[in-house]
């Protein structure tokens, strides 16, 4: 009838008994909305593709079923009802099912009141379901610095997925597995965290309810002031590397990324400070350096007699070099640079970011930070640098400026590299990846084909072996360290398992440019393969003992994680306590033996540095000072910074930290010292400089031994060592 | 180890090559040659197929663990799978499961895994069950027992293949060296309007379900502008108790291939997908020779007997699933995605395939059409019964003496189906009710047997035609249990794309359990009641596809003619029937409560 009337493009149709002019190409929805109609829906966002999966939005068409108006395109002179009691009656029921296997109040509801699905069952009253509720839990993920996932929330609306994969093309997030056991997954069901999700925070502000909301960290904010200028989102988004990232995500992030400006010769951070932000330059230079003596604790003494005048005292390598001490190792750092060992010292500019191990890991600075010009920089807590760090234009910068800057001097710190030519090392500076791993991901397994070589850039990786029932772990490696040549040189498998202990950063040569490499630097080959020997024998020695030992006997009382025990016969041992008065002795005060401990049988395992087969005082030093030798002795390197980590690390309380007081620069007087105490860490170093430990020496009862426990408990078990 | 990857291989293979280059987005073919290599899909490898399809790695991940064949983790050495489902339901798969179970209780996980699975079409021959996705009809615990310990020990193990004589059937025109006739004859002539003619003249309609009238759907097509079309075969048949398709494949390719022939003639698709259902090995291969022997005599491919005309055609093998025997699902599984059926409109005929005009027909549809243009619409139309037209393939299953497929004139009485051909209810006992096309049909009383099989007069009687999946019970049946089967059949085939389907299955279920314990207070029983009009109501009106449209139909054809019989057993725990409230049947629900892993 109005056919005529109607312009072209236009279609007439009858909304709940009222005529109107409609785009042809509209929904139903659209066309319901464009008249003042709203109809509720879940899963419709007007930014996204219609996929019409919730079916709130159903319309009455006249036809057999209902139709989803938010997927039904207009048909010219179509009847539609938005709000008949079919239709309310079923959206009501659709809204009690989703009810009954939702969380409520959610986590969405509960920060903000503003869960849709509950906003919608209430209006509705269809807020107390009467289905039977979920029987099984589909879980948490809590796994992402960022976002918080709950499954049991998740109500399949398809919007996170839309929005990472339609919307900021990000291709992470999609549906799996079938019927009511459906639910959503990042990638091949990784956790969110370890997922190749790059943080933009579409998903979460996509999501109706509370399946994916912010994570609300301890300190969301830093604290604005002067020289502290905040940012609004608006303004955040007009940074290049923020761009793609969700508004509303910035929005909710505020706070945590401050603008500072500091003057000439103002402190940024002060090394073996806690922390949780990261710097990132925007303008200016700084210096960066270690002030804490580079030097080792050296008690001396005489060998002969009680312990008169006995001391400890700070000395470099210089002076006392100690075994297995590598000459030319550089202090690797929490920045793009690493310091050299004579002189700690280098300068940050532009585009340099620092502090990311102590903003991702909370690991203490590695070192102080001072500027030496007008500087201008980005604060930021874990979050933001976490959005940062997964852009991949940023990204594409740090690796460019550390393929620049530093990877030279990285492969230059490992000695038996010094030989590779300018050439080869321009090469690689372009040929070698540069991956990343979150914590407690699996870099390789053991039995895995050896096919890179790596050199660890920045956190820690775990490398073990499995043995049947158990996991040794061979060693901990820090920034400097690298691996993967043993697989390589010999039989072309991973001889030991490589895990991701916290936010870890790796430079990965191909195993093609390894071979090329070792062909090219017969000297690099040989370095390498005397190392891997001796990794390799190092390694069988250890898993030797692991073998001879009966296992479970031992492990409840976690005496096979001691490779040398202190042990005190507690038949003989009268508790006069000599013990601890000469280890005292023996270092200035400071004991590094307390008697007390897990008791075995008649003995007492007394609490002194454990050499334990994982050694978790090693896991976070922030510049690499804490290592075993091949004795599986602790060795605290020169460049400690007395940050005490370690310390607070070692389940046992065996290491302690040794105040100094040394002379430092005074900041009030430029060009003047001034006395400041400066500690460094200790740990039984076995009295080596004695021809026994001074703690064995001074019982008087033959209570006190040291003993290595694989024959030791062995015999007394009846079960003589093996061979 | 290889042995056992192999077996699982046998299971999905898609396309063969010809169209694989254009298939961009399919990647069934690189994860079953993982699995081939492996057994399962390694997370290591899945991530190297991403990189070098550049396919992101959740979209790989979505499509593996949707589809039951792919594993995601390493399978055991024996996976015996109890098809659970009506008509080995009503043939003894709970007890069977139980024996196995029993059988194998010190096993461990790595060695043997039971689990349930949805119909594996071979109801005539229940109960049947799939050890490492080889089927096996009529077991018994012991028979299988001894299979899945050789399997366990490493043997190869073998699908019988039922030796299948060539029936002769009515429904096939041709003589053995007549086949092809009406193509032969069509393609000098070209006379497509007068196919649809014909077609409309005989009023043909789909054999798989709906019934919709097969002139229009072709036509539809034909007048597409679109120079890109496809024909495809539903022969993805999943309803329990369907197994009409699996004789039709077996006994008459050639019809179902000309059919195709003739549907790309008509509407100028050069191109056709048989989509076969994975269970159907001996099918897929009758199939696939029968084509080859087309392309050999020059009826496929490209100037089909010296004309100018194309047509190809291919088998695609389901990847699995009942809901892929959705249309639009199906077509989703071809191209590689989910199988989530699609918001309607617009229709297949539309956009379909690849986003282009689509005809999709049931097997027996297409077999349809040479026989009516080779003979005539008149003969078609006399080969009814009580005024409906033409022949109808009908399985028949369940408590029957003579389970099978039939082949019977339209619109005869259910009574002569049940009784004449598939020789009555089994044992002497007495017939309890029927369904007249699987449980989405839902079930009719005794009371109705004279009803007739065709699709007005089942509409009417409150059932339908469907896919003529008679499945019938004795009285010794309980038809609540018999409701809470074909529920827990929904929800376990939902594709889980919507709400309503995906929830309101699960729903239903949970309340059919606490139905079928008894005891249930009777406000409560009220309240349930009409809760479940409510659910029933809503998915049915709010669901994407017929699958959770139909989920409600058996639970409420029960408590439509069998009321007092559900009314006792919810309110008074009473099981006229006998068979629940025993030990065994609590042990036995014990055991399936929850959803199949």
């Amino acid at each position: 009838m109005a056919a005529t009337l109607t312009p072209p493009g236009m279609i007439d149709i009858t909304l709940d008994g009222r005529s109107v002019r409609v785009p042809a190409d509209t929904t139903v929805f659209d066309a319901a909305r464009m008249n003042g109609i709203t109809i509720p829906t879940l899963c419709h966002l007007q930014n996204q593709t219609p996929v019409g999966v919730c079916r709130l939005c159903v319309v009455d068409t006249g036809a057999r079923v209902l139709a989803a108006s938010c997927v039904r395109p207009v048909e010219p002179g179509m009847k539609v009802v938005t709000n008949s009691e079919k239709v309310l009656g079923a959206r009501k029921t659709l809204l009690e099912l989703m009810m009954s296997d939702h969380p409520s109040p959610c986590a969405r509801q509960q920060n903000s009141g503003d869960c849709e699905l509950e906003t919608l069952a209430k209006a509705a009253g269809a807020s107390q379901p009467r289905f039977a509720k979920r029987t099984v839990a589909r879980g948490k993920d809590d796994s992402s610095l960022a976002i918080a996932v709950d499954h049991d929330a998740c109500i399949l609306c398809d919007r996170c997925i839309r929005g990472c994969d339609e919307v900021k093309s990000n291709f992470v997030l999609g549906r799996m597995g079938k019927s009511y056991s459906a639910g959503i997954a990042f990638d091949l069901n990784s956790p969110m965290g370890d997922s190749t999700c790059v943080s933009c925070g579409e998903c979460m502000v996509s999501c109706p309810t509370g399946a994916l909301t912010n994570k609300s960290v301890v300190g969301t904010a830093i604290v604005v002031g002067p020289g502290a200028q905040g940012f609004e989102a608006e303004d955040l988004l007009q940074i290049p590397v923020f761009k793609g990232v969700s508004g509303t995500f910035l929005e909710l992030n505020r706070g945590a990324i401050v603008k500072r400006r500091f003057r000439k010769g103002d402190v940024i951070c002060r090394e073996g400070e806690f922390g949780s932000t990261a710097f990132y330059i925007l303008e200016g230079k700084a210096k960066v350096s270690i002030s804490t003596p580079i030097a080792h604790v050296k008690t001396q003494g005489g060998a002969k007699g009680l312990f008169k005048r006995l001391s400890s005292t700070l000395v470099a390598r210089e002076e006392d070099k100690r075994e297995e001490e590598v000459r030319d190792r550089t202090i690797p750092i929490d920045a793009s640079v690493d310091l050299a060992y004579g002189n700690p010292v280098a300068e940050l500019g532009p585009g340099d970011l620092f502090g990311e191990m102590t903003c991702m890991n909370f690991y203490p600075r590695s070192a102080a930070v001072i500027a030496e010009s007008d500087v201008v920089a980005f604060e930021m807590l874990r979050n933001v640098l976490d959005i940062m760090l997964k852009n991949k234009t940023f990204r594409g910068q740090l690796d460019q400026t550390y393929r620049r800057r530093a990877l030279e001097n990285h492969l230059r710190g490992v000695p038996m590299f010094a030989d590779l030519s300018p050439d080869f090392i321009e090469h690689l500076k372009e040929s070698v990846e540069l991956q990343r791993f979150a914590p407690g991901q699996t870099i390789a397994l053991q039995g895995d084909p050896a096919d890179s070589f790596y050199l660890v850039r920045i956190g820690f990786v775990k490398i073990s072996e499995n043995y049947p029932g158990g996991e040794m772990v061979l060693a901990y490696l820090s920034r400097g360290d690298y691996f993967g040549e043993i697989g390589l040189l010999g039989g072309g498998v991973r001889t030991a398992a490589c895990t991701a202990l916290d936010h870890v950063e790796l430079v990965r040569i191909s195993g093609e440019d390894f071979r090329d490499m070792v062909a090219r630097f017969p000297s690099v080959r040989t370095g390498l393969e005397a190392v891997a020997a001796e990794r390799r024998a190092a390694n069988q020695q250890r898993m030797q003992m692991v073998h001879n030992v009966p296992i479970d006997q031992f492990l409840w009382q976690g005496l096979m994680e001691a490779q040398s025990l202190l042990i005190l016969d507690l038949q003989n041992c009268t508790r006069c306590d000599a013990c601890v008065n000469a280890c005292a002795d023996a270092h200035d005060g400071i004991t590094r033996l307390i008697r007390d401990g897990l008791r075995f049988d008649q003995y007492l395992v007394a609490t002194s540095c454990r050499q334990c087969r994982d050694p978790l005082c090693m896991v976070g030093c922030p510049v690499g000072s804490i290592r075993r030798r091949n004795s599986l002795e602790v060795i605290i390197e020169d460049w400690c910074i007395g940050c005490g980590l370690c310390a607070q690390n070692c389940p046992y309380g065996n290491i302690n930290l040794h105040p100094f007081e040394v002379m430092v620069d005074d900041p009030e007087r430029a060009g003047r010292k001034k006395p400041a105490i400066k500690q460094k860490a200790t740990s039984c170093d076995l009295c080596t400089h004695l021809k026994e430990p001074s703690c064995v020496y001074a019982c008087p009862h033959d209570a006190a031994h040291r003993v290595d426990p694989r024959t030791f408990f062995a015999e007394m078990l009846g079960q003589g060592p093996a061979k | 180890m290889s042995k056992r990857t192999s077996l699982s291989v046998v299971v999905c293979r898609g396309f063969s090559t010809p169209l694989r280059a254009r298939r961009g987005a399919v990647i069934f073919d690189d994860l079953r040659a993982i699995q081939l290599r492996y057994g399962f899909l390694p997370k290591a490898e899945l991530e190297g197929l991403s990189q070098r399809n550049q396919t992101p790695l959740y979209q790989i991940h979505s499509v593996a663990s949707f589809y039951p064949h792919f594993h995601l983790a390493p399978p055991p050495k024996a996976e015996i799978r109890v098809c659970a489902d009506m008509s080995c339901h009503l043939n003894g798969a709970c007890e069977l499961r139980a024996d196995l179970e029993r059988r194998f209780a010190n096993s461990r996980p790595e060695e043997v895994q039971i689990r349930d699975v949805s119909c594996l079409g071979r109801c005539d021959h229940a109960p049947a069950i799939s050890i490492n996705d080889h089927i096996f009809t009529v077991v018994t615990a012991a028979h299988a027992e001894l299979i899945a310990r050789s399997a366990i020990r490493g043997d190869d193990i073998h699908e019988p293949h039922p030796e299948q004589a060539r029936i002769a059937c009515k429904a096939d025109p041709y003589g053995e060296d007549e086949k092809y006739g009406v193509v032969r004859k069509l393609i000098p002539s070209k006379a497509w309007d007068d196919v649809l003619a014909q077609l409309k003249a005989a009023e043909l309609k789909g054999m798989g379900g709906a019934g919709f009238p097969t002139s229009m759907k072709w036509d539809l097509v034909r007048k597409q502008p679109d120079p890109v079309k496809y024909v495809v075969c539903n022969a993805d048949e999943s309803e329990p108790g369907t197994i009409k398709d699996r004789f039709i494949m077996t006994n008459l390719p050639h019809l179902l291939i000309e059919g195709m022939i003739i549907a790309g003639l008509v509407t100028g698709a050069k191109r056709g997908i048989v989509y076969i259902r994975h269970e159907y090995h001996l099918q897929e291969e009758i199939l696939g020779e029968e084509i080859r022997r087309c392309y050999r005599s020059g009826l496929l491919g490209k100037k089909i007997l010296g004309s100018d005309l194309d047509f190809d055609l291919e088998v695609f093998v389901s990847p699995g699933g009942y809901i892929c025997g959705e249309e639009s699902a199906l077509i989703e599984a071809i191209e590689g995605h989910r199988a989530e059926p699609r918001n309607k409109p617009p229709f297949p005929g539309q956009i379909g395939l690849w986003q282009k005009p689509t005809v999709i027909n049931n097997v027996e549809t297409f077999i349809n059409v040479p026989q009516i243009l080779a003979r005539s619409v008149d003969w078609f139309v006399a080969q009814g019964a009580g005024g409906s037209r033409g022949l109808k393939f009908v399985g028949v299953s369940g408590h029957v003496a003579r389970p099978g497929i039939f082949e019977v004139s339209m619109g005869v009485p259910m009574r002569d189906v049940i009784f004449n051909h598939a020789g009555g209810v089994r044992g002497g006992r007495q017939l309890k009710s029927f369904a007249p096309s699987g449980p989405s049909s839902g079930y009719l009383p005794a009371s109705m047997i004279d009803v007739r099989l065709d699709f007005k007069a089942l509409a009417e009687a409150g059932s339908m035609l469907g896919s003529g999946a008679i499945v019938v019970c004795d009285d010794t049946t309980c038809m609540l249990d018999m409701a809470l089967n074909a529920v827990r059949f929904y929800r376990n085939e939902s594709c889980g794309k919507c709400v309503p389907c995906r929830v309101g299955s699960q729903k239903m279920a949970d309340m059919l359990v606490r139905w079928t314990q008894g005891g249930v207070p009777e406000s409560q029983y009220r309240a349930d009641l009409s809760l479940l009009g409510e659910l029933s109501q809503a998915m049915s009106l709010t669901s994407i596809c017929g699958l959770g449209q139909i989920a409600p139909a058996p639970i409420q054809s029960v408590l439509k003619h069998f009321r007092a019989e559900v009314d006792a057993h919810v309110l008074r725990s009473q099981c006229p029937s006998g068979i629940c409230f025993t030990p065994a049947a609590r042990a036995g629900e014990a055991q399936r409560l929850g959803i199949r892993p």
